[in-house]
C-alpha cells in the first residue's frame, strides 16, 4: 500500500467539497468511515457521522438548496503512512428551504475544519473524525419565497 | 518500542490540559505538544502553530487577578493505530480577568467543543499533533465593576 501523500489528501478534501457543491450525495458519503465522529459547524456535541449524514442528506442534497465553497489553502499533517489530518480555513454558503417552506441564506466567511483521513482495509483514504466550525457567530438570513416574490 | 495507547491515558493528558489552563497545575502547555502540532483556538479565523498557542496562553493564565475553571464532559476517544489517538469531547470554560479599566471581565463559554489529536514522540511522550477548539454559540461575556 502506497504511504500517504500531502497532495493526496488535498485532492481528497478538493473531491469532499465538490461532492458538496454538485450534491454528489453518495459519493460525498463514501469519503467517511462507517465509524466516524464528528462536529457539524452548528452543533452542541459531537455525533457519529452517518446521523449527520442523514440530516445533511435531508437539509442539503435536496433541490431548493445550494452550497458554495471557497477553500483557503489546506495544511496537512502526515501522522503514518496511513494516516493524516487536513486542516483549513473556508468560506461556505448555503440557501436552502425549511420545511415551513421559508427560504433561508446562510454566509460563512470564516469556516475552519479538521478532517483526519485514514486508509482502510480497501486502500482507500476515509474521514474517520472531522470537526467543521465558525470564528465568528453566524445567523441565517430569510430570503422571499416563490409566492413573495 | 512504546506501549499501546489506552484510552486512560488519552483522558490523563486531557485533564492534564485543562488543570494547567485553569490555573490549577506548575506544569507548562507548552509541553504538551509537539513542535510541529497545528491548532485552532476557539475564536482564530486560521490556524496556528500549537507551541505560539501555548505560550500566548500560558501568558493568559499566569496573568495576576485571572482565575479561570474549566469542566469537561465525558471524552469520546478514537484509537487510530498504535501511536495515534483522537480526543473528542464538549466542555465549559470560565475566565475572570481584571481589566485595565480596573473592571472585571467574566468569559463564559457554555458550548465548548474540542477536538485533540496525540501522538506518541520518538520519547515514547504522547504530544499534541493537532488541536481545534470551538464553540457551538458565542461565550457570555460580563463586564462589572470591582
Amino acid at each position: 500500500m502506497a504511504p500517504t501523500s500531502a497532495d493526496e489528501v488535498r485532492a481528497l478534501v478538493q473531491k469532499f467539497w465538490g461532492n458538496f457543491i454538485r450534491k454528489s450525495q453518495r459519493q460525498f458519503e463514501e469519503l467517511y468511515s462507517p465509524s466516524a465522529t464528528v462536529f457539524a459547524a452548528d452543533a452542541r456535541r459531537g455525533e457519529p457521522a452517518r446521523l449527520m449524514l442523514v440530516r445533511r442528506g435531508r437539509e442539503l442534497f435536496g433541490p431548493g438548496s445550494a452550497v458554495g465553497a471557497k477553500l483557503d489553502s489546506i495544511d496537512v499533517q502526515i501522522l503514518r503512512e496511513d494516516l493524516a489530518v487536513a486542516s483549513y480555513a473556508f468560506h461556505f454558503t448555503v440557501t436552502r428551504s425549511l420545511p415551513n417552506g421559508k427560504r433561508v441564506s446562510v454566509d460563512v466567511p470564516f469556516g475552519r475544519a479538521t478532517q483526519v483521513w485514514q486508509r482502510d482495509a480497501s486502500g482507500a483514504l476515509k474521514i474517520i473524525h472531522e470537526h467543521m466550525s465558525s470564528a465568528e457567530p453566524v445567523s441565517p438570513k430569510d430570503l422571499p419565497t416563490a409566492t413573495q416574490s | 518500542m512504546a506501549a499501546h495507547i489506552s484510552p486512560d491515558e488519552i483522558r490523563a493528558e486531557v485533564e492534564k490540559f485543562w488543570s494547567i489552563l485553569s490555573g490549577k497545575s506548575k506544569e507548562r502547555l507548552e509541553n504538551l505538544y509537539s513542535p510541529a502540532a497545528i491548532v485552532f483556538t476557539g475564536k482564530a479565523r486560521r490556524s496556528e502553530r500549537g507551541p505560539l498557542t501555548a505560550i500566548r496562553r500560558m501568558r493568559q493564565v499566569a496573568g495576576p487577578d485571572s482565575t479561570s475553571n474549566a469542566e469537561i464532559d465525558p471524552i469520546e476517544i478514537q484509537i487510530a493505530g498504535t501511536d495515534v489517538a483522537i480526543a473528542s469531547y464538549t466542555y465549559r470554560f470560565h475566565s475572570n480577568k481584571k481589566e485595565k479599566d480596573g473592571s472585571r471581565l467574566v468569559r463564559k463559554t457554555l458550548f465548548g467543543r474540542s477536538t485533540q489529536i496525540f501522538q506518541r514522540d520518538d520519547r515514547g511522550a504522547l504530544k499534541i499533533v493537532h488541536e481545534h477548539l470551538s464553540s457551538a454559540a458565542p461565550p457570555a461575556l460580563e463586564k462589572t465593576k470591582d
